[in-house]
């Protein structure tokens, strides 16, 4: 019962963190970005190359990583989406393609072969029958400090409120003197730092593998699904419920059956309330 | 198009398929066999233009329709010992059946959502396969041994040939028809189309249930073919995009287009495979695939229009 707790706050902390970068350029462009798995699996395979192959200090390694998500995000806005912008079905066909390239590039470079990763910090913290791993406490501390460090930059920051100004009302941002096309680019940035961070501790969490990016792309929609677009409460407390869904699924019934709860549980948000639980959106 | 246009159209067909069926005469077995793949390919493609090109409700979820159509008939036949000629007709009807499901999604989400739904049956059932009765699905394994229809490289062409071809006709000319329109126009305005008075639910319905039961005798054919199932080849994200772009590349919503990109991407597949081995090979097909749809959103389909357009000058280009 209590690894329950644990482990399901634990696994919902990195889902929240996986689900924002997702649904930020979904608010503020109105865009599908199906490569943002990608930002994940190259966060993992950044990290392993720059700490694990070329054997530079973890913080060098980490920084390298959400440099590489950075840039892999931006280059996808404006190489890719910014032509396709007015067209959703467009963006999300394109970036589906993108992140198929993107899986093969990596089968190329490292191989299919899954690898494993070191823990930032190696030890477990033990407290009476309980044992948690210090890299997935780290996790959990590292994503809520980025989520709390995101909510301040939204509502304390001018760029942020720009941000919020743009998902809000495009054209009244425009108006009150806000270039959307910059704010895009910015959004693109934070959500590949967001999926490159997310990205190092699922790879530590569980493997290192060309595909690892379907699994949290498929959490981060089903986050966003549930919560209702747009809303970054929304995203956080339907992060919880599928966290712990999952973590209750493994460890009572059988940790193969964890993705089919997920998938009944968007299936049934979509088709009975498509708004999702906290969500304004109407598509 | 005029009469004429539908004549010169159909005497396109019948030299096509003439010419299809020629090639096991002049090509080794070793080509027919890739040739087989793009058949099937083609049906796949054709199956997802129906659907998606057509009315612009993009499904991400097919291999969820082909898989429910290759595991009715794959266990049918593994455990039953059914024969060919009920197990596939039985796929199908799972398929249709499966399809009213995948239906249900489409009443009340458009766009977005609905290409998100599909994407989780697709993913919801890789995983029951593997968990749910592992002795009746076969587990992470799946099933092998299953019985061919036909064996041999030259009847196996034919038989996927013949198929394809009867699939590619009749969808060319249901989407002549006033129904093709009605369903394009829900791809434009859905909305529109409801004020007309037309009952967009059963146009959707339709083209539901074709896309379904042509998917359905993809599928279990393709199951037989290989004489294998398992949930890692159907439900993989590869095979999804294999699909997908086929039917983009080719040049979506004109299902002569689905044809024309499956049978490109199988030869690009095989033409790589001396060059780069196993899955990198997507590395460059993705590439072609994001290029071409980046440049040439009509696919190779609106090229070869433009071009033959520009042949003859007196006409204005399709």
């Amino acid at each position: 019962m209590g690894y329950i707790v644990v482990q399901g706050f634990l696994l919902s902390g990195l889902y929240a963190l996986i689900a924002v970068g997702f649904t930020m350029i979904f608010s503020v462009g109105r865009v599908l970005n199906l490569a943002y798995g990608v930002y994940i699996m190259l966060g993992g395979y950044a990290y392993y190359f720059a700490a694990q192959v070329l054997g530079m200090p973890k913080t060098v390694a980490f920084l390298f990583a959400v440099l590489t998500g950075i840039s892999f995000g931006v280059l996808t806005y404006l190489v890719l989406v910014k032509r396709l912008q007015h067209d959703p079905i467009a963006v999300e066909i394109s970036t589906l393609i993108l992140a198929v390239v993107m899986q093969s590039l990596v089968i190329l470079v490292f191989s299919a072969a899954p690898k494993s990763m070191w823990p930032l910090i190696p030890g477990a913290l033990h407290y009476e029958d309980l044992s948690i791993t210090n890299n997935i406490l780290l996790a959990m501390v590292v994503s809520w400090v980025v989520l709390g460090g995101l909510v301040l930059f939204v509502h304390k920051t001018h760029i942020g409120r720009a941000i919020r100004a743009v998902s809000m009302d495009r054209k009244g941002a425009i108006v009150s003197g806000i270039d959307p096309q910059r704010i895009n680019l910015i959004t693109w940035a934070i959500s590949g730092a967001l999926g490159a961070i997310a990205g190092v501790f699922l790879a530590t969490y569980t493997q290192l593998t060309p595909d690892m990016w379907v699994a949290p792309l498929i959490i981060a929609v089903a986050v966003v699904i549930v919560g209702g677009i747009g809303s970054i409460i929304g995203s956080l407390v339907a992060a919880h419920i599928i966290g712990f869904m999952e973590t209750i699924t493994t460890t009572l019934i059988t940790p193969e059956l964890r993705g089919v709860f997920t998938m009944l549980l968007i299936i049934t948000v979509l088709v009975a309330a498509p708004k999702g639980l906290f969500g304004k959106e109407d598509l | 198009m005029a009469r004429a246009g539908l004549r010169k159209a159909l005497a396109g067909w019948a030299g096509f398929g003439i010419l299809m069926c020629l090639l096991p005469l002049v090509v080794s077995t070793g080509t027919l066999r890739i040739f087989i793949f793009a058949n099937f390919l083609a049906m796949f493609a054709m199956s997802w233009d129906i659907l998606s090109g057509r009315t612009g409700y993009i499904s991400f979820g097919h291999p969820f329709l082909i898989g429910i159509a290759g595991y009715t008939t794959a266990m049918l036949t593994y455990h039953l010992d059914v024969s060919l000629m009920l197990s596939i007709p039985a796929a199908v009807i799972a398929a249709m059946l499966a399809g009213t499901l995948f239906f249900v999604p489409a009443l009340r989400t458009r766009g977005t959502y609905f290409a998100l739904v599909t994407l989780a049956f697709m993913e919801l059932l890789y995983g029951l396969t593997q968990v749910v009765q592992p002795k009746l699905t076969g587990g992470t394994r799946g099933l092998s041994g299953l019985p061919a229809v036909v064996s041999g490289a030259v009847p196996n062409y034919y038989l996927s040939f013949l198929v394809m071809f009867v699939i590619g006709i009749s969808l060319w000319l249901i989407v002549r028809t006033r129904i093709g329109t009605a369903l394009s126009a829900i791809r434009m305005d859905e909305d529109a189309v409801k004020s007309t008075g037309l009952n967009t639910t059963k146009l959707k319905l339709f083209a539901f249930m074709v896309s379904a039961a042509v998917a359905g005798v993809a599928g279990a054919l393709y199951v037989h073919y290989l004489g294998s199932i398992a949930p890692r080849g159907i439900f993989e994200v590869n095979f999804l995009f294999t699909i997908l772009v086929a039917a983009l590349l080719g040049g979506a919503e004109t299902i002569i287009g689905p044809i024309i990109g499956a049978y490109f991407l199988t030869f690009l597949l095989e033409f790589l495979r001396p060059y780069i081995p196993g899955t990198g090979r997507y590395f460059i097909y993705g590439l072609v695939a994001l290029v071409l749809y980046y440049y040439a959103p009509k696919g190779l389909y609106g090229i070869l229009a433009a071009l033959l357009g520009r042949l003859k000058p007196d006409r204005p280009g399709t």
